[in-house]
């Protein structure tokens, strides 16, 4: 199979726009926030505003050959991942009012990005596109997980920094540009249940969706099982605080753990299983 | 035209050399109607704070500099004894445009980019400006010092973050609690220190301050005063710690008001909730052991230090920026001062061309009609103005150096002939 970027310049010249415009948003978020950059406070929110409507076209033209159906490859979960990712920190940032954590979160985004523009140029295709709505909301749900998963993961991570900096007397940029503890926790609590509510989505959609295509489910199938105990784990993380007296500390390191080990799982499964549900769902 | 500027301040000066030479209200305004009366300045203000008392004069007389200056100041004062001229910093022309920039900038106070210099400023310019001491350059002077301090204020961070130690706490706890209106806070000790930390804490939209006292009507007395109206007893305030977010310990003391125990015990009953104590006595009110338990964050002044200091080193390291824009302004001042010695050389210019139209004019008065008169009027006035557009617009054109200036209006006097009117200005 040939690959379908090689005979579109224009898609190409996009996939490397897209890569760009992210690098460049990152990077103005990371000069505002290390360096209190004026021109990058101006023009950080404009340039992130253009990366994620330049995204939008570009899934657009990538998905058109398919009547703008999303594919079940790598790059393209990757590709809207990184999306997502941008999306929901820009809803956080105009409804928080809080631009400071920008930089973190788009480091994650631009590193999606690059991975899945390397992964569509190197690949032989897009792999299959989804059918059907209970499958459609699968995937869609499981990117939004994975979104929220990673949110959750990075202001856990940034929780901890700021706690150990104002325990150890530390007050140096971290402490001046990061927003305060409890707004850090609110965020994570957010995070945590959205990530549950499209988890639990996503688990649900994926078996109808199986059902509809009348494959046989098997338990011990290692997508499936990752999905569950990743589930199971969210779940659980939404009561042990108030069931187990747990503080947001010990939250926030199972919060990390739930983020890496589900970015390794989906990074073992991009390159074991470069198309996800590559023969049918 | 000169501006003068001699003063004490606390770079100058020792505190009690400061005490003596300061200035109330009322000896300001007499002290300049004394300076304006006696001819010895044409323009004066005078700015007296608890840091410095220095005066802005344009002289009146060729005699008068900034040994007459001191002078004058230290025989009103009656300080002889106590004060010398060597106490006094002396400047002239720009450099006296630049102090007062720096000075209304707050990037010459104690604490640098404190907030209450420009205010002071401007209270010395309306004594000044009620005693009509101020006139067209010290307006301008100060009006222009007033920019300044709003540029350097919006556009640099010199005035940002704590440098006090019960701000330094607000800070801090404003870094761990989003909303402090939604914290229980709980004062120990009615003293000054906490008496101060307690009003910026409520500044920050604190409202639900708790304060308990040794001495009841002390606490009782602050509670009012921050309209909280919330006292607990010395004696029983600790069975109520578990329900503070916030609490802040400002007591003499030799002995620890809060133990390691009392907290853990606490904490057990706010289910790890987190907790900032913010110990603001010396000694230590408070166990240090209590800083190790969990989600407690234990700070002393020790540590609210470390905040004062990085805030100081982020304003210094703004003072680049100040200067950058004081300099821009003091380019604009000076060009603006020059305009001040072409004024009159515009005026004369001026004169002689509104002479020569009206000459030629009252050659035709009989002659035409009143409303033909009245037509060249106008038609004259165009073509003067137009002539005279363009040297007018070269007299207050910007210069390099004031050194210019003489030539060019020798220039324009020699063109337009304009001697007499010269010899009649000097």
């Amino acid at each position: 199979m040939d690959n379908v970027l090689l005979n579109n310049t224009l898609l190409i010249l996009l996939t490397l726009a897209v890569s760009l415009f992210y690098i460049i948003s990152m990077t103005l978020y990371g000069a505002d926030f290390f360096k209190g950059n004026v021109f990058a406070k101006t023009y950080k929110q404009p340039a992130l505003i253009v990366t994620i409507v330049t995204h939008i076209a570009y899934i657009g033209f990538l998905t058109a050959p398919e009547g703008y159906k999303l594919s079940y490859s790598s790059s393209m979960l990757m590709s809207m991942v990184a999306l997502t990712l941008a999306v929901i920190y820009m809803f956080i940032e105009f409804s928080t009012k809080t631009d400071k954590t920008g930089f973190f979160i788009l480091s994650f985004s631009t590193g999606a990005e690059i991975l899945a523009s390397v992964l569509l140029l190197t690949s032989s295709g897009n792999g299959p596109a989804f059918s059907g709505l209970g499958i459609g909301i699968h995937l869609l749900a499981a990117i939004f997980s994975f979104s929220a998963i990673a949110i959750a993961g990075l202001y856990s991570f940034l929780y901890l920094l700021l706690f150990r900096q104002i325990k150890n007397n530390k007050f140096g940029f971290l402490f001046e540009n990061l927003p305060n503890l409890e707004v850090l926790e609110q965020l994570i609590k957010h995070a945590v249940a959205f990530g549950f509510l499209f988890l639990t989505i996503t688990l649900f959609a994926g078996v109808i969706g199986s059902i509809q295509t009348s494959e046989v489910i098997n338990l011990f199938e290692t997508r499936l099982l990752a999905l569950i105990v990743i589930w199971l784990f969210y779940g659980a993380s939404l009561f042990i605080k108030k069931l187990f007296g747990w503080d947001t500390i010990h939250m926030a390191y199972l919060l990390i753990f739930l983020f890496v080990l589900t970015a390794t799982l989906i990074m073992l499964m991009s390159i074991f299983s470069p198309t996800f549900h590559s023969t049918s769902f | 035209m000169n501006i003068i500027s001699v003063g004490v301040n606390h770079k100058t000066a020792p505190i009690e050399i400061r005490e003596r030479v300061s200035l109330s209200e009322v000896q300001a305004k007499e002290f300049l109607t004394n300076l304006i009366d006696d001819g010895i300045a044409q323009e004066a203000m005078v700015l007296s704070t608890c840091n410095r008392t220095e005066l802005y004069v344009v002289p009146g007389m060729p005699e008068v500099d900034g040994r007459y200056l001191k002078d004058y100041l230290i025989a009103y004062r009656n300080a002889h004894n106590e004060v010398r001229p060597e106490h006094f910093f002396n400047r002239f022309y720009c450099n006296t445009a630049r102090h007062l920039f720096e000075v209304a900038s707050a990037i010459d106070s104690l604490i640098l980019g404190e907030g209450q210099i420009l205010g002071q400023v401007k209270d010395g310019y309306r004594i000044a400006a009620e005693v009509q001491s101020a006139g067209i350059l010290l307006t301008r002077l100060c009006h222009t010092a007033f920019s300044v301090a709003k540029k350097v204020k919006t556009k640099t961070k010199i005035m940002e973050g704590a440098v006090s130690v019960s701000y330094a706490a607000v800070e801090l706890a404003q870094k761990i609690f989003s909303n402090l209106s939604m914290k229980k806070i709980l004062l120990v000790g009615a003293g000054e220190t906490g008496e101060l930390a307690a009003k910026h804490m409520f500044q920050k939209n604190a409202r639900n301050i708790v304060i308990t006292n040794r001495t009841l009507s002390k606490a009782e007395a602050l509670a009012e005063e921050l309209g909280t109206n919330q006292v607990l007893p010395y004696e029983s305030y600790k069975e109520h710690l578990h329900e503070f977010d916030i609490i802040i310990t400002a007591v003499s003391t030799k002995d620890y008001v809060l133990t390691e125990p009392e907290l853990q015990q606490s904490m057990q009953k706010r289910r790890l909730k987190p907790v900032i104590i913010l110990d603001l006595g010396l000694p230590r009110n408070v166990d240090p052991e209590i800083g190790k338990l969990k989600n407690m964050f234990l700070k002393d002044i020790d540590a609210l230090k470390h905040i004062i200091d990085k805030n100081l080193e982020m304003r210094r390291a703004e003072l680049p920026k100040v200067q950058k824009i004081i300099d821009e302004e003091l380019v604009g001042f000076g060009q603006w001062i020059n305009t001040l010695k072409v004024r009159p050389t515009i005026v004369d210019l001026q004169s002689k061309f509104l002479e020569i139209k009206e000459k030629e004019l009252e050659r035709f008065r009989y002659k035409v009609s009143e409303e033909e008169l009245k037509r060249m009027e106008r038609l004259t006035d165009r073509i003067l103005k137009k002539i005279l557009h363009h040297p007018i617009k070269m007299l207050k054109a910007p210069v390099d150096t004031a050194d210019t200036i003489p030539s060019r209006v020798n220039l324009v006097r020699n063109i337009f002939d304009l001697e007499e009117q010269n010899q009649r200005t000097k």
